[in-house]
């Protein structure tokens, strides 16, 4: 699972291309009006890599997350994603689209589907399977998350957890190779944020490619095979979880550290 | 009983002045109307002119084809609606179904059957029992739509289907018969059922083009909703009755029901478009994002996730208008000297029995039950639909 050439190409700025990675980010700015919310962002993710991305708040962590699959655009740089190059070509970005999964903070999920129509409108209209296929292969999917029994409920009526983890299934409708994670614990109770964590650690030992932007130290630890901390738009420091959590080097990842555990 | 009037209506001395006063002026509006109603009213004249007032000179030898159209409007109402039905966390009581209907139909039905009686035929009685079929097959169709093979019916096709089965017919009436022959309740029928389907599209596609990246499609919008909704309904009306004949000779012109239904269709679409662009905004811009992340396309994205919620929660809005361009249909009778239903409402004082009788009242309080009736049962039906669609439940 873990890639020692990827933990170290990382580690160079302006990393370079490699067969096995899945996600390449060369020198990628992002800004809004006068602030820069990305700054020479460079990064690789390798094929069944668990990334996550830590970080005070403002730190670009979303935004980056958020211009993989072109719900930003960024404004330099380069970003390819499985040799699909980001650009403003349509096709493109429906095409990476396709490929990534992503859960959001608020779930937002839709409100007048079904939970089961929720999971299956992905295939439907998108991969263009038949209704029936399409219902039977949200239902694997819901069984995988665990709440096959809420299929016919509409989201308002599921607790946060469910809805996350309906989200979850939602996404994973599409076969994606690779699974964003937008802060996918952070509007949860507390008591619902492990059933949502212990369903993301399953899917990475299943070998999804994953990047994994969270406030939960303990599941970084226990699952990333890397982690990058962000701070003011840029990337400082990226090392294993032992490497950033037991003996960060820059300052900046000490300071934030010990403000959070 | 007691405590709750001294509650409510006898707390202190203001309250109980204030208490007194408005009884005594209920008490006697409602002694006036009660007068009027069953005791100086003289109905005769409705019921004399019932047939001219419900549908004009209609030819007797078409009247089928009215009650074909109208039979077919229930039909499509009612399986659009049994299409709405979500499941309940609880199945109603046969007591609770009850009531709901008698709720729902009680006011529909007492006026039916006071037409009916009025009418005193046997026909009428008829027409009445065909409705109520034609509002049972409706339901079944609907239900059938969701546990028979018709499910593979795409939405927009079943929504077409509806729509289009009582469109026809009525298009077909209308062009039945001339213009003079027609009239009364039917041309304001006929008007709002046309206009409400016809410029429910166009609003949709005007809030659409309003809110769109392309500036050209989003200025001829914008355009259109600000000229129009700046104009009086009534001036338009006026217009299209004298304005055409600069351009089109008399003799090819449409006629005046054509002009109306195409003055009030324009002029209901420009506000209804602003009613859903403001069910657009309301809705969270994570929905959208939702829809981007799966792939699906912007054409979808906005047909199946984002319009769908913001119809949904606009319906009290949209139906206001409906019913507003229901009533408003009694202008095209001024304008465009159609024979509406107020029109021939004031008419028919003047024949010779009753003129200078003063017997305006009895059929201006009849014209104002139809509008009112057709009006609280559109509203009563929103609030129903609003509640089965889960408004509010996020």
């Amino acid at each position: 699972m873990s890639n020692e050439v990827f933990k170290d190409a990382s580690k160079m700025s302006g990393g370079r291309e490699s067969d096995d990675a899945i996600i390449v980010i060369e020198g990628v700015y992002k800004r809004f009006k006068d602030f820069e919310a990305l700054k020479n962002i460079n990064m690789q993710v390798g094929r069944k890599e668990v990334v996550v991305v830590i970080g005070p708040s403002g730190s670009g962590k979303s935004t980056l997350i958020r211009c993989i699959n072109r719900l930003e655009a960024h404004d330099d740089g380069h970003i390819l994603v499985d040799g699909t190059a980001l650009t403003t070509d349509i096709r493109n970005i429906q095409e990476i689209r396709k490929e990534t999964g992503m859960v959001f903070q608020n779930f937002n999920l839709f409100p007048h589907l079904t939970v089961l129509t929720n999971v299956a409108i992905g295939p439907r209209r998108v991969r263009g399977l038949s209704k029936s296929a399409s219902e039977e292969l949200a239902m694997e999917l819901l069984t995988r998350v665990k709440i096959p029994e809420q299929a016919d409920k509409f989201p308002a009526q599921l607790s946060g957890g469910q809805q996350q983890r309906v989200a979850l299934a939602r996404a994973l409708a599409m076969t994606p190779k690779v699974m964003l994670f937008d802060e996918p614990t952070s509007a949860l109770d507390p008591e619902m944020i492990n059933e949502v964590l212990d369903a993301m650690k399953e899917l990475a030992q299943d070998g999804m490619t994953m990047i994994v932007v969270t406030h939960e130290m303990g599941f970084a630890r226990e699952v990333a095979d890397r982690v990058v901390f962000m701070d003011k738009g840029e990337i400082v420091e990226v090392g294993t979880p032992t490497e950033i959590f037991d003996n960060p080097k820059e300052e900046r990842t000490k300071k934030f550290l010990s403000q959070i555990l | 009983m007691i405590t709750w009037m001294r509650r409510n209506l006898f707390r202190s001395i203001t309250d109980t002045i204030l208490t007194v006063i408005s009884a005594s002026i209920l008490g006697y509006v409602i002694f006036q109307v009660f007068q009027f109603v069953f005791v100086t009213g003289r109905w005769e004249i409705i019921q004399v002119n019932l047939k001219i007032l419900l549908v004009g000179r209609f030819p007797e030898e078409l009247m089928f084809l009215v009650g074909f159209s109208i039979l077919a409007t229930c039909f499509s109402i009612a399986s659009l609606a049994s299409g709405m039905n979500r499941p309940l966390d609880q199945p109603p009581t046969l007591a609770g179904k009850l009531w709901e209907l008698f709720q729902r139909f009680g006011l529909i039905i007492a006026t039916s059957a006071f037409l009916i009686v009025l009418a005193g035929d046997l026909d009428a009685v008829l027409f009445g029992a065909y409705v109520v079929l034609s509002i049972f097959a409706g339901r079944l169709f609907g239900t059938a739509r969701r546990t028979t093979l018709l499910r593979r019916l795409p939405g927009w096709l079943w929504l077409s289907i509806n729509a289009t089965l009582p469109l026809v017919l009525i298009f077909l009436t209308m062009g039945q018969a001339a213009l003079e022959e027609w009239g009364g309740f039917l041309i304001n029928f006929y008007l709002a059922v046309v206009s409400i389907a016809l410029s429910f599209p166009l609003g949709v596609m005007l809030a659409l083009g309003r809110r769109s990246t392309l500036p050209l499609l989003r200025w001829l919008s914008t355009a259109y909703i600000e000229l129009i909704r700046g104009a009086p309904l009534f001036v338009l009306l006026l217009l299209a009755g004298v304005a055409l004949e600069f351009f089109i000779p008399a003799s090819i012109a449409p006629d005046a029901i054509f002009r109306a239904v195409t003055v009030f269709t324009l002029f209901t679409a420009a506000y209804l478009a602003e009613v859903i662009r403001g069910g657009l905004q309301s809705i969270p811009k994570g929905q959208a994002e939702a829809g981007k992340a799966l792939g699906l396309s912007t054409f979808r994205i906005t047909f199946l996730i984002t319009l769908p919620q913001a119809l949904r929660n606009v319906i009290p809005a949209q139906i206001g208008q409906f019913i507003s361009l229901f009533k408003d249909t009694t202008l095209a009778g001024v304008a465009l000297s159609v024979f509406d239903l107020l029109n021939v409402g004031t008419a028919i004082t003047k024949q010779d029995d009753y003129l200078g009788q003063g017997l305006i009242y009895e059929s201006l309080a009849f014209v104002g039950l139809l509008f009112w009736v057709g009006s609280y049962v559109m509203s009563r039906e929103s609030q129903r639909i609003e509640k089965k669609l889960g408004v509010g439940i996020r």
